[in-house]
């Protein structure tokens, strides 16, 4: 795999697992491997879509990038800094460089602080700014994302859903960072109120020239936001390329399953859209079985797939993909059911 | 054409609020015909699970109750039934389906248990027959392995599987009326996919109409034959789902659809900015105000909409859009 170093973030072979500690009894330790082996990187400005289903380790690969939790193996680059090796001072420095924006709105803000002060907050941690200049911060940061001044001395619980997803986006803002991780920012409102959120992070984004690490479960707001996706499946990246080719050549049987699964206002879509079920559900993480991941669901498996793992490799046009059944000519093994 | 299986006629659903009595349901009147599917969607807040829970009556007590209006099931007025009528009618002609499946299943029971108590509630089978049947159930919802299954507790299965079970326990009893209050929303979209397929099919074979809550457009057009659109306890727009979503009536429903950012047969690489609709939805306190209650979040806002509430209009053959400005294009 070929990754470039112009890339603001690069992350190299993560893992990251967790022990469970109800397997201790019995002297061994187990380990569940929530990111198994990923590799991805964010080109300054740009914004990266993770997909997958529930649990399989999307918040969690975000997390270790930001070094919120913990990499057992791998390495992380942001912004030409090797961020697993760097300590204290350092670290500080860079993470002002990181925020996150998290799903709920609700219960992401302190409910005994002041609107203004919540915005603050990442200011008093992270920088040695004067009160004077934090407050001025503070006044454009209201301005830019579409809250009035006089809303700073509210409390969380007196903005609606949306507004409070305003604030911790000010928040996340605060330090000037160059990566936002937004982890399912539009998951826990309205319609209405998400069309206003995902302007206002695309306006944020070419005004500042930010860049997008963006989770979601929902494909049609990340086909609307990223430039760049990689679907993740029990742990791993199952498939990597530009919007474009993702959702017009998907290569992955989980991610053509996926793909066919979402409902669709656009009657030729649904006509033209055949459903690729996939039964089951996903072996148990603690217990990986030793082939793909996704044999046991995938309609085309082949006997390689249940013995041995697919590798993420590139077919053409830095579209790549972890399945034995697709090469270099890039055709999808599940052409013959579409 | 055949008579509609469930007639609601000018519902009105009050609420006990701090700032005192809201209409949260306001002259809501709607159809639905054996075997059909249909829709209610709007914004969180605007009122469908209380149209739901009113028609099931289940509204919180002491706060929430039907002051006018009739729901006609079968030739009987639902909404003056008697609590043991429609305990009833619950268990065994109308079901529904909640969007959390682990808090409306016991924790402490095995599926089974809960399955097979239904029967034995309302069918009256015996103990060995409910168990049978509840194994046939599971097998119809497509649990693998249902023998094993039913002794299974509902933490051990997953999401979707609990909302099979759920729509298992539903089924039970074979009802007319399936309603499903946003029962995917907590599920990926694969299981969702599995889900709806699975509604599909059983409505074909069992005939039951079903009433689908969501806010999901697609998952509207992927289920449903006709939909209503609500917002702030009225209803704005009825009609088929394909017609209203290419050619939305009312500004309310034009925005709900074109605010979202919709999965289309090809993708290109142009990207326009989503269509907001500004501000939110009124409060409960301000629901029965004689005005369109959309009007502080409309374009096309006229002095009209600010003092009289629209009435329902024809929009095309078999559409109706409550908003004074299809009025006036009419
Ligand atoms: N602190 C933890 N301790 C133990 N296991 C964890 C922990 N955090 C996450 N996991 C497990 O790691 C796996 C990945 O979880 P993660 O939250 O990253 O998934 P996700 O893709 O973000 O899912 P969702 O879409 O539900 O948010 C899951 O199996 C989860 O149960
Ligand atoms: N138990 C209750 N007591 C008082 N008010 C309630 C109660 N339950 C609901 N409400 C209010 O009634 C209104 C309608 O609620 P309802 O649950 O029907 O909305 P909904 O359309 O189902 O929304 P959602 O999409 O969020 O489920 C809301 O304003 C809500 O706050
Ligand atoms: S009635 Fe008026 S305010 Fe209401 S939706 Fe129609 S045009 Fe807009
Ligand atoms: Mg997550
Ligand atoms: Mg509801």
């Amino acid at each position: 795999m070929s990754l470039t170093n112009t890339a603001l973030l690069k992350v190299e072979n993560l893992g990251v697992r967790f022990l469970m500690k109800s397997n201790m009894l019995l002297g061994k330790k187990t380990y569940l491997y929530a990111v198994d082996d990923v590799s991805f990187e964010i080109q300054r400005g740009e914004t990266l879509a993770i997909v997958g289903e529930s649990g399989s380790g999307k918040t969690t690969a975000a997390l270790a990038a930001a070094r919120l939790v913990k990499a057992y193996t791998g390495k992380i680059t942001l912004d030409n800094t090797d961020m697993l090796q760097i300590q204290k001072e350092k670290l500080r420095q860079a993470r002002t460089k990181v925020q996150f924006i998290f799903q709920d709105p609700y219960s992401s803000l302190n409910p005994r602080l002041r609107a203004e002060e919540i915005v603050k907050e990442p200011l008093n941690s992270l920088t040695n700014f004067s009160s004077q200049k934090k407050q001025t911060l503070v006044n454009d940061l209201f301005a830019a994302v579409g809250l009035r001044p006089e809303q700073q001395r509210l409390f969380p619980h007196q903005f609606s859903g949306g507004q409070r997803q305003r604030i911790g986006i000010a928040r996340a803002l605060a330090t000037q960072p160059e990566l936002i991780i937004c982890d399912e920012p539009v998951s826990a409102l309205d319609v209405a109120v998400q069309a206003q959120i995902l302007n206002l992070l695309r306006e944020l984004q070419s005004k500042f020239e930010l860049t997008y690490l963006f989770i979601s479960h929902d494909l049609g707001v990340v086909q609307h936001m990223c430039d760049q996706i990689a679907v993740m499946y029990m742990g791993k990246i199952v498939e990597y390329a530009d919007r474009l080719s993702l959702f017009n050549s998907p290569l992955h049987p989980y991610t053509s399953a996926l793909l066919s699964a979402i409902p669709s206002v656009d009657q030729k879509r649904r006509e033209n859209t055949k459903r690729i079920l996939i039964p089951g559900d996903p072996p148990d993480p603690i217990n990986p079985p030793k082939g793909c991941r996704f044999a046991n669901r995938c309609p085309v498996a082949k006997d390689i797939c249940f013995q041995k793992e697919p590798k993420l490799q590139n077919t053409k046009d830095n579209h790549r993909v972890a399945c034995h059944l697709v090469d270099e000519t890039a055709v999808s093994p599940l052409k013959h059911l579409l | 054409m055949t008579d509609p299986l469930l007639s609601v006629k000018n519902l009105r659903i009050e609420l006990n609020t701090r700032d005192g009595v809201a209409p949260v349901i306001d002259d809501f009147s709607f159809d639905l015909f054996p075997g059909e599917a249909i829709s209610f969607v709007g914004e969180s807040g605007c009122g469908k699970s209380m149209t739901a829970l009113g028609i099931m009556g289940l509204l919180p007590e002491g706060v929430g109750k039907i002051a006018s209006g009739s729901i006609n099931f079968a030739g009987e007025d639902l909404s003056s039934a008697e609590q043991k009528r429609m305990r009833n009618i619950r268990g065994n002609e109308i079901s529904m389906i909640f969007q959390e499946p682990m808090t409306s299943l016991n924790p402490v029971y095995t599926i089974g248990e809960q399955i097979a108590e239904v029967l034995r509630a309302h069918q009256g089978l015996s103990k060995q027959a409910s168990w049978t049947k509840a194994i046939e159930l599971l097998d119809a919802v497509r649990i693998p392995n249902p023998q094993a299954r039913i002794s299974d507790y509902p933490f051990q299965m997953s999401g979707g599987q609990r909302q099979r079970v759920m729509i298992a326990i539903a089924l039970a009893c074979e009802p007319k009326i399936l309603i499903a209050d946003e029962p995917t929303t907590a599920l990926d979209v694969t299981v969702q996919a599995q889900i709806f397929d699975l509604l599909n099919d059983l409505r074909k074979q069992t005939g039951t109409a079903i009433i689908l809550i969501t806010h999901d457009m697609g998952a509207v057009a992927e289920m449903a034959e006709r939909m209503i659109v609500m917002y702030a306890g009225r209803k704005v727009e009825e009609g088929p789902v394909q017609q209203v979503i290419d050619n939305a009536g009312h500004p309310y429903t034009q925005g709900l659809i074109s605010c979202v950012p919709h999965i289309l047969e090809k993708l290109t690489a142009k990207r326009q900015m989503l269509q907001e609709v500004p501000g939110i939805v009124p409060s409960l306190r301000d629901f029965g105000k004689d005005q369109c209650l959309f009007a502080s979040r409309c374009q096309y806002v006229s002095e009209k909409c600010n003092n009289t509430r629209p009435t329902e209009n024809k929009f095309s053959s078999s559409q109706t859009v409550a908003c004074w400005l299809t009025e006036s294009i009419q």
